[in-house]
């Protein structure tokens, strides 16, 4: 099986312009094997702290740890090759993870049933995390999935899959936070599915990783299902970060508010692309894009792209996207405020991804989550929220 | 306090301060009015070190130093403080915290330790009561759906809490309800003291019967074309700017 070719998207695919494929030329995809138990002393030492209320979930390279984990009757680890490969430049990634995939995670909320998990997907090396979730009719997910590096200086690869089925009137949060090292590669493919009546809301930070991208394809296929999807991505350096959201609504009564916030510094690139497909038999659909990117650097560069494809009249479509920089006008009214140059440029920086920090679940997370952004916003971070 | 000696300044390309020469000692109040467009709020900015507020001749002395040597936020942490006639609106940063990190600023630059948060709350709680303000004015956006008098109040709050040497108050009058008016005012003056000089820029003699000005300037055409005691405003209340631009020009 390993002796098939890897073929990867390229730039020239489409929906592929903007990822930075470059350091994948030379990439090792080969999954890094399960850590050995001398290993877990002190991979636990790296671990954040515990979130109150939530179970937790460990892969190391992609490896289930059931030693760190909590045991849950609503997880399995299942082993089953049965994941088919899929055609199509978009599914390259996600059939590298279906190779290479060390098991799949198995989430499975009962119908009315509620579970809080936290997964920590931690790399040494590469690792392909397999998350295969459902919800059954009215039962309420709130996942939070983080990626970290074992090291911070490692050059990881982390190629994640992520499938879900959210069932009727069920409710699925989740909230996706990147740890990665500096030169780490982050890629992941994302398929959601909402039945009638469901909702789904998605917080995603995107920060640290030499490059990164996410694919993600959601589709409305019970009517009146609701997604809001909120990503901040924070580049610096030559970091490179790309994210393309394509969204099918394909049953009447479909909702989706999607709000990007981005921040290029230094030479760094930041990139989103939301699609929004709405089929003939949505009617009644409402979207609604909000997409935003703050340009901090002389050799940054920002893209973002709505893009709309519509077969029925029957739609309320709205969107907007704006590339700007720092408001002079609030800058000088906070150094007219004592405020040091660097100091104000955080905080407005920090305002700026506001509107989608605030949206993180618990508190703690977003503690954690100021702290880890601390480095790119000084003083604004932590104190922010203090 | 402040000695201002031959300004000349630049907005873009429009010069606008033209040989402007002012001493503000410290103790004392001075209004400064003048027609629109005269070069007030100019001369304000100027002073703050407001970026594209160029000068190109003349000098400014504040506590002895070389003002126009220090960067913006150094002004501000030197004492200076600027009361915005627009106030700047900014979404997502705390009033409370920008409060707080202003305070701190100026602090550490004093050689002084953070404030506690007891304590700073105690004080702007404090502060607010003077300013008749609501505290859940603390939790919102920095000025973020303020109304215009609202936004007024809140740069007079900042001012007490920050406590500066020398206050330029940019029409800190326009849009005050009459009863707001009397606020303002009343905070203005519980920050005069000896050691501390005001400069109000103000198109209304009504504010000046609440703070009462040691001096009142005539600003036209980029200079101080005038300068006299409180009854200057009740003449130019009562006969409009016509007469002084005629016996300057
Ligand atoms: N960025 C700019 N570019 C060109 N001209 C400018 C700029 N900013 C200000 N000016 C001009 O400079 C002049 C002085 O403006 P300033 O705001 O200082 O007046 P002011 O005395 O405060 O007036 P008001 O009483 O209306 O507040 C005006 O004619 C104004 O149009
Ligand atoms: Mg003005």
């Amino acid at each position: 099986m390993s002796a098939m070719p890897i073929v990867l998207p390229s730039n020239r695919d489409e929906n592929w312009r903007y990822a930075n494929l470059r350091g994948l030329a030379r990439a090792r995809f080969e999954p890094a094997p399960a850590p050995e138990a001398t290993q877990l002393g002190d991979i636990a030492g790296r671990l954040p702290a515990a979130l109150p209320g939530y179970a937790r979930l460990v892969l190391v390279d992609g490896h289930h740890v059931a030693a760190l984990s909590t045991a849950l009757p609503d997880v399995n680890i299942t082993h089953d090759v049965d994941a088919q490969e899929k055609s199509g430049a978009d599914q390259r990634f996600a059939n590298l993870n279906r190779r290479f995939r060390q098991g799949t995670c198995r989430i499975a909320v009962p119908a009315q049933a509620a579970l809080a998990l936290e997964v920590l997907c931690v790399a040494t090396a590469s690792s392909h995390p397999a998350l295969d979730i459902t919800l059954g009719d009215g039962a309420k997910l709130q996942l939070i999935e983080r990626q970290l590096s074992a090291r911070g200086d490692d050059s990881t690869l982390v190629n994640l899959h992520l499938a879900a089925r959210v069932g009727e009137h069920a409710q699925f949060e989740l909230a996706r936070i990147g740890h990665h090292g500096a030169k780490a590669q982050a890629l992941d493919t994302l398929e959601l599915q909402l039945d009638v009546g469901a909702s789904m809301k998605l917080v995603q930070v995107i920060e640290g990783a030499l490059a990164s991208r996410s694919t993600a394809f959601v589709e409305h296929v019970g009517r009146e299902a609701s997604l809001e999807w909120y990503v901040a991505a924070l580049g610096e350096g030559t970091q490179h970060h790309d994210a393309f959201v394509h969204v099918t609504h394909a049953a009447p009564g479909a909702r989706t508010l999607q709000c990007f916030r981005g921040i290029a510094t230094g030479r760094s690139r930041v990139a989103f692309n939301g699609h929004m497909r709405v089929e003939a038999a949505a009617l009644g659909t409402q979207t609604d894009q909000s997409l935003k990117c703050l340009l901090a650097g002389a050799e940054a560069e920002a893209d973002v792209r709505p893009q709309l494809e519509i077969y029925t009249d029957a739609v309320k479509a709205s969107h907007g996207a704006t590339v700007g920089k720092l408001d002079a006008d609030m800058l000088f009214y906070l150094l007219s405020r004592s405020i040091p140059p660097a100091t104000a440029e955080s905080l407005l920086k920090w305002a700026f991804v506001s509107d989608v920090l605030a949206k993180l679940p618990s508190p703690e997370l977003r503690s954690q989550v100021a702290a880890a952004l601390e480095r790119q916003l000084p003083g604004a971070a932590t104190r922010a929220w203090s | 306090m402040l000695v201002i000696k031959d300004l000349h300044a630049k907005v873009g390309d429009r010069k606008v301060l033209d040989g402007l020469n002012l001493e503000v000692p410290a103790g004392e109040v001075h209004a400064i009015m003048g027609p629109n467009g005269s070069g007030k709020s100019t001369l304000a900015y100027t002073l703050a070190g407001r970026p594209g507020y160029e000068v190109t001749a003349g000098s400014v002395s504040y506590q002895g130093r070389d003002l126009l040597a220090l960067a913006p936020e150094e002004r501000a942490q030197a004492g200076l403080f600027l009361g915005f006639q627009y106030p700047v609106e900014i979404p997502g940063v705390n009033n409370v915290y920008l409060l707080k990190a202003a305070l701190n600023a100026a602090r550490k630059h004093r050689g002084e330790a953070e404030v506690d948060a007891f304590e700073f709350l105690t004080l702007v709680r404090e502060k607010m009561k003077v300013m008749q303000m609501d505290e859940a004015f603390l939790s919102r956006g920095v000025n973020e759906g303020f109304s215009g008098g609202e936004k007024k109040r809140n740069e007079i709050l900042q001012m007490l809490v920050l406590e500066p040497s020398l206050a330029l108050l940019d029409e800190t009058d326009s849009g005050l309800d009459i009863d707001a008016l009397k606020v303002v005012a009343n905070g203005v003056n519980t920050l005069r003291s000896p050691t501390r000089a005001i400069v109000l820029v103000t198109h209304y003699q009504r504010l000046l019967d609440y703070i009462q000005p040691d001096r009142v300037h005539v600003l036209a055409r980029g200079r101080i074309i005038r300068s006299g005691g409180p009854e200057l405003a009740r003449e130019l209340e009562a006969r409009g700017y016509d007469w002084v631009l005629n016996e300057a020009a």
